[in-house]
Parts: C-alpha cells; sequence; structure tokens
C-alpha cells in the first residue's frame, strides 16, 4: 500500500516528516487550483458535483427543506444535542476513574464501560458531535456570507447532517467495543463520516468557485481547515508512516491542527468582526493564523494516535518517534504558538476594537468567545509541554494528557465553535434564543464546570503521577477524593449543555423574530441621534447613544422663518 | 345545554401569566407531604413506608452508587428538551 517517496525522503527515511513535506505540497496544490480553478474542466466539474450532490440522491432530497439557512438550523441544533451526550460520557468516564464499578449494573444489558472507554467515546462525541458539527454549521453560514453567493446546495447539506450524526453514532458505539458481529465498525463509522465530510467539503468549494470577489482570511481558514483534513489522511496513508506510531500521532495532530483548530479559527475571527460589529484588526495576523496552522504542528491534542489508528482500521502503535522525527516534531509544535498567538490577539482586538467597549459583551456567544481566546494560549503552552514529553524516549507526563485533551476540547474548542453558532443563530434562524438570561447562566454552568472541573482533575492526576513516581504501592484515597470532586465540578458542564439546547430549541419556536431583535443588550439605545450644536461625545452618549447610533448633523441657521415656497 | 346561549363559555381559555400564590400551593402540598412522612415515622417506628418499601428493593443494586443522581439530572435535562420539541410543534 505505502508509495516509495524517495524524492521526498530528504530526510533519511523518517516518514513524519516525508508526511509533512507531502501535505504542504498538495496543499499548495489545493490552494493553486482554487485560486486558478481545472482549466476546460470546470464547468463539467461543477455540474457534476451538483448533480451528485442533489439530483443523484433521487427522492431522498426531497425529504429535507431548501430554505436559506435550513442548513445551518440543523447542524447547529444536532451539534448542540451533541454537546449533552459528550459532556455526559465525559463526566462518566471522570467519576469512573475513582470509582470503577459505578455503573456496574450496567453489565445485565451487555454494556459495561470503563473510565478510558468512557472519556475515549467521548472524545468522538464531542469533536466530532459537537464541536465538528457546530463548527460545520456556522461554516455552512459563513462561506456564501463571504462569497457573496448562495450555499451551493442547501438541501444536500441538511440531510448529510443526519448521515454525519448516524456516524458519530457508530463512532461512539465503536470507542466501547469496536468489533460487532465480526465487523470492525469503526470502519462503517469512518466509511459514513467520510461520505458526509466529502459532501460538505464540494458543497463549500461550488459555493466559493461562485464568489463575486476575494476570498476573506476567515474564509480561507474555514476551508483550507476543511480540506486540510483529508489531505493530511492522504499524505499519511501515501507515505505509508500510518502504520508507525509517530505516523498515526502526526495525523491526529493534523487534523486537530487544521479541521479543528483552522477551521474554529476562521469561524471565531467572522463572528468577533461581526458580533462587535469592528472590522477584522489585523489581516497579517489573520494570514499568519492561516499559514501557521498549515506549516506547524498544533500542540493541543491526544498525546498518542489512537483515534487516527482506530478510524482508519489499522493496528494502533506506541509513539516511539525516531530522534530526528523527534526534533522536527517538537519544533514544529514550538512553531505553532506564533499562529496561536496570532488568531489570539486578533480576536481579543477585534472584540475589544479601537475603544474601550465591547459591543455586546452580554449577547449569547461572546461570552464563549472570549472564553476560547483567553484559555487558547495557556492551554496551548501546556499541551506543548505535554507533547514534546511525549516525544521522549521516557515520558513522565503522559499521565496527565488525557484530562489535558479534555481542557483543549472543553475550554478552546467547545466555546469557540458553540459561541459562534449561539451568535448565529438568530441570523440562520430568523428568531433569538429564547433567553439571553439562560444563556448567561449556561455560560456560567459549562465554562465554570469544565474550567473547575477539569483543573481539580488535572490535580488528580498529579497526585497519581507522584505516587508512582514514589513508587508507593499503597493506592492514595486522596487523588480518588479529588477526581470525585472534579467529575462533580464536570457535570455542570453536562448542565450548561442542556440549558443551552433547551434554549435554541424552545428559540426556534418562541424567540423573538430576529429583525425585531437589536443586537444590543443595552435599554437606552437610540436609531438615530440629531446633531444641533458642537457637543462632545460624552454627552452624546449620556444622551442614550451607543456604537450603532447614526449622528445625523441638522442644519440650523439665523434667519427668520417664512413660508416655504412651492 | 346548548352551546353558545348565554350563560356558557364557546371555548377554553388559557391564562398566559402564572399567579404567584399558586407557588404557595405547591409549597404547602411539598410540606404536607414531608410533614405525613415523619409522622409516620413518629406513629409507627421501625416500620417500613407501605408501597414504597416495596417498590424500592427492586432497584437494589442498580442505582447504588451516587453516579445514578446525576445520570438522572441529564435524563430529566433530556427528557425536557423532548417536551419542549413535541409541545412547541404541537402547540399551535
Amino acid at each position: 500500500m505505502a508509495v516509495n517517496w524517495e524524492i521526498l525522503d530528504i530526510v533519511g527515511g523518517d516518514q513524519a516528516l516525508t508526511s509533512m513535506f507531502l501535505f504542504w505540497g498538495l496543499m499548495l496544490l489545493t490552494y493553486f487550483l482554487m485560486q486558478n480553478g481545472l482549466s476546460i474542466f470546470n464547468d463539467v466539474t461543477k455540474s457534476m458535483s451538483l448533480f451528485m450532490l442533489e439530483k443523484a440522491l433521487g427522492p431522498g432530497i426531497d425529504l429535507v427543506e431548501g430554505r436559506e439557512g435550513s442548513a445551518s438550523k440543523t447542524w447547529f441544533i444536532q451539534g448542540m444535542l451533541w454537546l449533552i451526550a459528550a459532556s455526559t460520557l465525559a463526566f462518566e468516564g471522570l467519576w469512573l476513574k475513582q470509582d470503577p464499578t459505578a455503573l456496574h449494573s450496567l453489565s445485565a444489558w451487555g454494556y459495561d464501560p470503563t473510565a478510558s472507554s468512557l472519556l475515549y467515546a467521548s472524545n468522538f462525541a464531542a469533536l466530532y458531535g459537537g464541536v465538528g458539527m457546530l463548527l460545520v454549521g456556522s461554516s455552512l453560514h459563513i462561506i456564501p456570507r463571504l462569497s457573496g453567493t448562495d450555499l451551493a446546495s442547501e438541501r444536500n447539506a441538511t440531510l448529510v447532517s443526519f448521515l454525519w450524526t448516524l456516524a458519530v453514532v457508530i463512532l461512539v458505539i465503536a470507542a466501547h467495543d469496536s468489533v460487532i458481529l465480526g465487523l470492525n465498525i469503526f470502519l462503517i463509522g469512518t466509511a459514513m463520516h467520510t461520505l458526509g465530510f466529502v459532501a460538505v467539503a464540494i458543497n463549500l468549494l461550488l459555493t466559493v468557485s461562485e464568489r463575486k470577489g476575494a476570498l476573506p482570511i476567515p474564509g480561507w481558514l474555514i476551508m483550507m481547515g476543511v480540506l486540510a483534513d483529508p489531505i493530511s489522511v492522504v499524505a499519511t496513508v501515501l507515505t505509508g508512516s500510518i502504520q508507525t506510531g509517530t505516523g498515526q500521532w502526526l495525523l491526529a495532530q493534523m487534523v486537530g491542527g487544521t479541521f479543528f483548530f483552522a477551521t474554529a479559527a476562521g469561524v471565531a475571527l467572522y463572528v468577533s468582526s461581526s458580533a462587535s460589529g469592528n472590522p477584522l484588526w489585523s489581516r497579517s495576523l489573520g494570514a499568519a493564523t492561516l499559514v501557521g496552522a498549515l506549516a506547524t504542528v498544533n500542540p493541543l491534542g491526544a498525546s498518542n494516535g489512537r483515534m487516527a489508528a482506530d478510524m482508519l482500521g489499522v493496528t494502533f502503535e506506541q509513539l516511539q518517534p525516531s530522534s530526528q522525527d523527534g526534533i522536527a516534531m517538537a519544533f514544529l509544535m514550538a512553531l505553532a504558538m506564533i499562529p496561536v498567538m496570532a488568531l489570539v490577539a486578533n480576536l481579543m482586538m477585534t472584540l475589544r476594537g479601537g475603544d474601550a467597549f465591547i459591543e455586546n459583551p452580554d449577547s449569547a456567544g461572546i461570552p464563549e468567545l472570549n472564553l476560547g481566546a483567553s484559555m487558547l494560549l495557556p492551554l496551548a503552552a501546556a499541551c506543548l509541554f505535554v507533547q514534546s514529553d511525549a516525544l521522549s524516549a521516557a515520558p513522565e507526563l503522559s499521565g496527565m494528557s488525557a484530562t489535558m485533551l479534555l481542557m483543549a476540547i472543553w475550554l478552546v474548542l467547545v466555546p469557540f465553535s458553540l459561541g459562534a453558532a449561539l451568535h448565529l443563530f438568530p441570523t440562520v434562524t430568523g428568531r433569538s434564543l429564547l433567553s439571553r438570561n439562560r444563556a448567561r447562566w449556561a455560560y456560567w454552568m459549562m465554562g465554570g464546570g469544565a474550567l473547575l472541573g477539569l483543573t481539580v482533575s488535572v490535580m488528580s492526576d498529579l497526585i497519581d503521577m507522584s505516587l508512582i513516581e514514589a513508587a508507593v504501592e499503597d493506592p492514595s484515597a486522596l487523588s480518588a477524593d479529588v477526581q470525585a470532586v472534579g467529575a462533580i465540578l464536570f457535570y455542570g458542564t453536562a448542565v450548561g449543555a442542556i440549558m443551552h439546547s433547551l434554549n435554541a430549541v424552545s428559540g426556534l419556536f418562541r424567540g423573538t423574530m430576529a429583525d425585531a431583535d437589536r443586537a444590543t443588550s443595552s435599554s437606552i439605545t437610540m436609531e438615530d441621534y440629531s446633531l444641533v450644536t458642537p457637543t462632545s461625545v460624552r454627552k452624546i452618549i449620556a444622551g442614550g447613544a451607543d456604537l450603532d447610533t447614526t449622528v445625523v448633523p441638522v442644519g440650523e441657521s439665523d434667519d427668520a422663518g417664512g413660508p416655504t415656497e412651492l | 345545554m346548548s352551546e353558545g346561549g348565554s350563560g356558557t363559555v364557546g371555548e377554553f381559555i388559557q391564562g398566559e401569566d402564572e399567579p404567584s400564590s399558586s407557588w404557595v400551593i405547591l409549597a404547602f402540598g411539598l410540606v404536607t407531604s414531608l410533614a405525613l412522612l415523619v409522622l409516620h415515622g413518629i406513629l409507627y417506628p421501625g416500620r417500613d413506608l407501605p408501597v414504597i418499601s416495596e417498590i424500592l428493593p427492586v432497584f437494589e443494586g442498580v442505582f447504588d452508587s451516587g453516579i445514578w443522581f446525576f445520570i438522572l439530572g441529564v435524563m430529566i435535562g433530556v427528557f425536557a428538551i423532548i417536551a419542549t420539541m413535541m409541545t412547541e410543534a404541537t402547540s399551535e
């Protein structure tokens, strides 16, 4: 299966680096093709793709509606529901770390979960169900807006969301027991997921091909993030590195750094501007985020490639990089701090704008974006340490890598994707969330639960690691007690996810119409302010104006009044 | 009884507002239930509650961990979402 890429193999047989070179080459080719098209094959390819998206599906495509925004709405609602499942699975996994027999009664039904299987399943549910669906939903809204056109096939995108959900259900089941009736159901789930992913990618590509002008940076981040996922798989499979622990780990990091990080970055940058009313603070930093996300190895993620190996049906191998691969990967991970810092700075400054105000600090979605931006840099630095340690011959921090992955998911990726979805919800559905107050409570429950619960879980991990290092035979009750507190605190995340979903579902039916609802939370806003005499900005704001108020200069003269001449 | 005649109500009307005093009734009912449970314990010390004491042993060995209280909370939340979907979709 593996192809001998001797020309690319410039580093003496190190497959990870060879995969990276091939990946970069394929991404450059993708960028070139997106800019220049397929020459004479353009029209044929477009019409064939559109045919495959709609008419080839026969009567199935008529099961869903094709109204504008219906696709994003479907992806949003399913993504939020997946967050409930993911947070519940993660909570149960954290609980079972200190009480392994807590769910033993379920074994009577043939279901015998362990802490690791639950946490593994929760990662699939959160990454591909929650984050993935929310990001795709946002992309299906953002890309047409940035391209100045409509989505190529609204109905296909709506229909594919159900296929995607079914694929995630299978992946979650496979995370518990991958072989059922002699079949490796991971492969079935991956095949269905790939089908859905390709449909979404083609839909977005067709939309971008009809763009009216240059695609802004967030659009490129989303497109390259989506396209880099399958390309990274192709790169590792072609070079054969997928058979090695290093290649599997690299693929997991590449997918994490492109589809999840780059797409989330694009979505977050778009929403930061749209929510604040401020232009994107820096195009250069946006470009640095784009190039950096593709050219470096993002450290956010697991310290092994088990997910990648399982999804592709290859035997999972331990991460044992060659010295040259180890040095190169550590260097590329360190370089990933550049796009991370660029994104955080761009997000923060765009939200803040040129003055001391954040436009709508209280509106749903903005607190989540702030949380994600605040946690990204410290977590990326922490993950860098854990991942660099994992590349060494004798890893010492592997005991906390699973919890670090949970932190990256629940404190960076989920806030970005959920925050964007909550902000775009009124535009997509035509109705606001039912209650802004409930969204605020849900934010505190979700963010607080994840931050406190996982921080306490890391403390428990550190206690365990210390005891193992000290070769203490008697297990400490302190570690289990701390882990129990961590699990209970993390339960707030599940409650927050339920509140968000309830708020969104109720909003679909009873939320105020989007055009009737003002974007700001202030109650003293004015549409227009008539400026009769020169005055200070302070007095205008004190008069009830806000940053959206139009200041209208009114002409005035001291001439005597008279009848209007007709 | 003729429908639409004087003195009859032609259709059902449900108010939109919830009177604050309705919560007093609910709270009173809850307190009364708890008081009766306490009273049962005083009047019949050492004796199990009727009906409930026969049902609970069925679940012994099943819900024997604190995690079930949390899972129950999630289940209530999920059912609340399903109920909201159904009632909102069929309300008009």
